[in-house]
């Protein structure tokens, strides 16, 4: 048979179907801030379950990180689109009949939409309390700040900053933003839940089965073991199909209708259950004349929407690798992960890199206008290298920025003096502590069995695995069978998230086999921990127990009159350490490029009376075939280099090194997108500069 | 209401009203789900399917208005298009979400015109989005299909 996703044999969950199933639909709420004050459900017909806030009342609250969020809200809506009651009928349009059939009264409260406002002192609060979860992707210590949006303050320290700046000749300080987005999975959330004895099945779209079993073990009081979360391959995820999405709703309406219930979402309502942190990132950076590095000082705001989901861990790690892959010996880093009554902002390729690598080398680039300095030469300069200590205290090693940065600005033809031509690099940590664990059998006739909880949703982890066992076992990559992730059968894993899967589920992998070769049972198990973690007030410890590297360079030019912006060339470096799957990981570079772009030029959410302006594909664009720039990569690999994972590391420096471009040409852009507007204000910026010069 | 059309070949007479968009009635009633719909209004192409000859979005043509034509999906291919091997052999595909309408756009797009450059690939399939951003690799595809030939 040949590939199913070329022929369109391929099943997804929006294809799960299972006999006697209800199809069930979401109403939502029309109020950024409200609370409810009454539910009429008396017209719809009876063959219709209706499942209200009050049936879930007795449920229990959850949240990944924080456990600020119910199946359904209790008394209080905080965005335009949350869930307030759900329904299941025969058909999709028997159940939005229904919705139309319902009346809910609200009574409207004051909201926040930014991160800025949400932190003054009068904002007025999305959350009383924040409790943090007991889940384990609560890994590190959450830090809310009481009777405040704040539901994790992350910092870090190192060295004296005020000394530092004292002893600086040069001082840059900016404040950049960037915008949301939609990870516009061409899949839309998709969940079938029944329920058969007390046992909940569960089949679903999500990149986190074991923490989505912990989270649904949670709001039922039931035992983990009494949930069965099977996990189909995804049309797309990019970090949207994360943790608890609409898994709580379509279980609590099965269990309800005692019938199974398929939700599936449409295009407006994935711009209401997901999105990328929008951010606000101020930048203070201090030099001396000769270009060394002195002090850096990050204040980052994450606008983590009505529930944080895992907007903690996306602040935390914008923290931690906004001071980038340089020495610099005194340094203070805050990051807030902050609350606003906007759609909730979780996991999206690149988790809270992008945002603070745009503010940190758009900085680096100003620091180097105001030295003298070429901004390649500038870094360089300052560049981690092999055994340096980061300023976590960690040691670097397997450090590839040099290679990286040289590699992107070749490809670019880069010329000190140049104009149009801009560089960045970027550090990324990985998942850290982070478990995984993997079961090999041996079949008849000469195949393999392997039970693994990484899911499949098109970045191809599964073939690397499978490649890779063909590779230790010496067999072919078709005697391989990987089924679908099943938590009743697969040992358990962290998450497939922060492209860990094929460096962490690989070394597991290969201790499995020597497993097996060792036993005479036929089977092989192995597991791989990492351990590690940052104390959350002091920003000390092991941030990412390996740095994903890599580096951006771009070609540009602007037409002064229109704003408009020719993106000539773009290259990404990625250091890949040992490549798997050649064409796979080239696949993995161009679709991070790809979102890197569209993030650089034009996706961006547009907030209007507190909603979502543009929840559709007509108003969202994503860029097509038809829109690209010449976009050429390179995966550097080295001699007994570590096996890194690819899926997300080239699209962070995307929008930086197109910045920097137009920064060569006198632009200053500190704001996401870069669209003709924000380019007309920048040229408009310039003339002023040189006017006040003349 | 009964509406009567062909589907890859084969006539088919599905009971339905015909108010109803193809695309529902592709995947419910018909069973195939090799076109999927993404944005519902006609802009990402993932529901793509032929008609009489022409690439229609299913997502906004009403099931009536296809009654006495003839359809086509992606499944009408024989596994050993050239096309389709073309995809597999460049490799462009990740979650697959969006390749079997790609794979019928390219298609159509040989048939129409059997030596493409890579400004006629980008018009034809500018309206078929791959979030993924397999982009490149279709366009090898599209480029290995055309040195193929056609399907004898
Ligand atoms: S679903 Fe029809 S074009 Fe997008
Ligand atoms: S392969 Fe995933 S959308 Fe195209």
């Amino acid at each position: 048979m040949k590939d199913p996703r070329i022929t369109g044999r391929q099943k997804y969950v929006i294809d799960a179907a299972v006999e006697g199933m209800l199809h069930g639909r979401i109403l939502r709420s029309v109020y950024p801030s409200a609370r409810i004050t009454s539910i009429d459900t008396s017209m719809v017909p009876e063959d219709v379950v209706v499942l209200t806030p009050q049936d879930v009342a007795g449920l229990h609250h959850y949240g990944c990180q924080i456990a600020d969020q119910t199946v359904l809200p209790q008394d209080q809506v905080r965005f335009v689109g949350d869930p307030v009651l759900a329904v299941a009928a025969e058909s999709v349009a028997a159940a939005e009949e229904a919705l139309l059939m319902i009346d809910v009264e609200y009574e409207e409260l004051p909201g926040v939409f930014d991160a800025v406002s949400a932190t003054a002192p009068d904002a007025p609060l999305v959350h009383d309390r924040h409790k943090i979860s007991e889940n384990d992707a609560a890994y590190f210590g959450i830090r809310p700040v009481d009777g405040t949006n704040i539901c994790h303050r992350f910092r870090l320290i190192q060295g004296d900053i005020e000394a530092g700046f004292a002893g600086a000749d040069v001082i840059v300080e900016e404040t950049f933003t960037t915008a949301g987005a939609a990870h516009v999975s061409m899949e839309p959330h998709a969940a079938l839940a029944s329920w058969d004895d007390g046992r909940l099945k569960m089949v679903t779209g999500n990149q986190t089965p074991f923490n989505l079993r912990g989270d649904l073990a949670t709001i039922f009081g039931m035992k983990p073991e009494d949930i069965q979360v099977i996990c189909p391959p995804m049309g797309g995820s990019f970090g949207a199909k994360t943790f608890v999405r609409i898994e709580g709703i379509a279980a609590a309406l099965a269990r309800k209708a005692d019938r199974p219930v398929r939700i599936i979402l449409d295009r407006a309502e994935e711009f209401q259950t997901l999105n990328r942190h929008p951010s606000t990132i101020r930048v203070k950076i201090g030099a001396r004349s000769d270009g060394a590095l002195l002090a850096k000082e990050v204040h980052c705001l994450a606008d983590t929407g009505a529930y944080a989901d895992c907007g903690p861990g996306v602040a935390q790690k914008m923290g931690f690798a906004s001071p980038g892959p340089y020495r610099i010996p005194h340094v203070r880093v805050e990051s807030n992960s902050v609350y606003t009554n906007l759609p909730p902002n979780g996991a999206y390729r690149g988790y809270g890199q992008m945002q603070s690598i745009w503010a940190s080398e758009r900085t680096m680039d100003l620091l180097a206008g105001k030295l003298g300095i070429d901004p390649l030469e500038l870094r360089l300069k300052n560049l981690l290298r092999e055994g340096d200590a980061y300023c976590t205290g960690e040691v670097m090693h397997d450090v590839a920025f040099e290679e990286c940065l040289r590699d992107a600005a070749a490809a670019i033809g880069y010329e000190p003096g140049q104009p149009g031509l801009g560089v960045s690099v970027l550090m990324k940590g990985m998942q850290t502590p982070s478990f995984a664990s993997i079961r090999v059998r041996a079949k008849p006739g000469g195949r393999y069995h392997i039970d693994c909880a990484t899911v499949e949703m098109g970045q191809g982890s599964r073939k690397a695995l499978a490649t890779m066992a063909a590779d230790l076992l010496g067999c072919a990559v078709g005697d391989i069978d990987i089924p679908a992730p099943d938590t009743d059968v697969s040992p358990p894993d962290t998450r497939t998230t922060s492209s860990r899967s094929t460096h962490m589920m690989g070394r597991a992998l290969e201790v499995a086999v020597a497993n097996l070769k060792d036993s005479d049972t036929g089977e092989g198990f192995g597991e791989i921990r990492e351990n590690g973690g940052l104390d959350p007030d002091t920003g000390q410890g092991i941030a990412s127990s390996h740095w994903h590297q890599g580096a951006a360079g771009a070609r540009v030019s602007v037409d002064e009159e229109t704003g408009a912006v020719t993106v000539e060339h773009v290259h990404a470096a990625v250091y890949a350490g040992r490549v798997v799957v050649r064409k796979q990981a080239e696949l993995q570079n161009e679709g991070s490029m790809i979102m890197g772009y569209g993030t650089a030029m034009f996706e961006s959410l547009d907030i209007l009376d507190g909603a979502i302006g543009n929840p559709n594909l007509s108003d969202y664009n994503v860029p097509s075939i038809a829109d690209l720039p010449k976009l050429t990569h390179s995966l550097i690999e080295r001699e007994g280099g570590d096996v890194h994972g690819l899926g997300e590391t080239a699209l962070p420096p995307v929008p930086a090194a197109i910045g920097n471009a137009l920064q060569s040409l006198g632009l200053t852009l500190r704001d996401l997108p870069m669209t003709p507007e924000r380019v007309l204000a920048a040229v408009d910026e310039a003339t002023d500069r040189t006017e006040d010069a003349a | 209401m009964k509406i009567a059309f062909e589907l890859n070949g084969t006539p088919v007479e599905v009971e339905t009203d015909p108010a109803n968009m193809a695309l529902s009635v592709l995947r419910g009633e018909c069973g195939i789900t090799s076109v999927r719909g993404t944005c519902g209004i006609g802009l990402c192409g993932t529901c793509t399917m032929i008609v009489d000859g022409k690439t229609t979005a299913s997502c906004l043509m009403p099931v009536g208005a296809l009654a006495g034509r003839r359809v086509e999906t992606v499944d009408v291919l024989n596994e050993d298009d050239p096309v389709i091997d073309a995809f597999i052999e460049a490799n462009a595909v990740q979650c697959g979400f969006c390749i079997p309408a790609m794979v019928l756009t390219v298609r159509k797009l040989l048939e129409d015109n059997p030596k493409p450059t890579d400004d006629e690939i980008d018009m034809a399939l500018a309206g078929n989005i791959c979030r993924c951003g397999c982009y490149a690799k279709i366009r090898d595809a599209v480029h290995l299909a055309a040195a193929k030939g056609n399907p004898a």
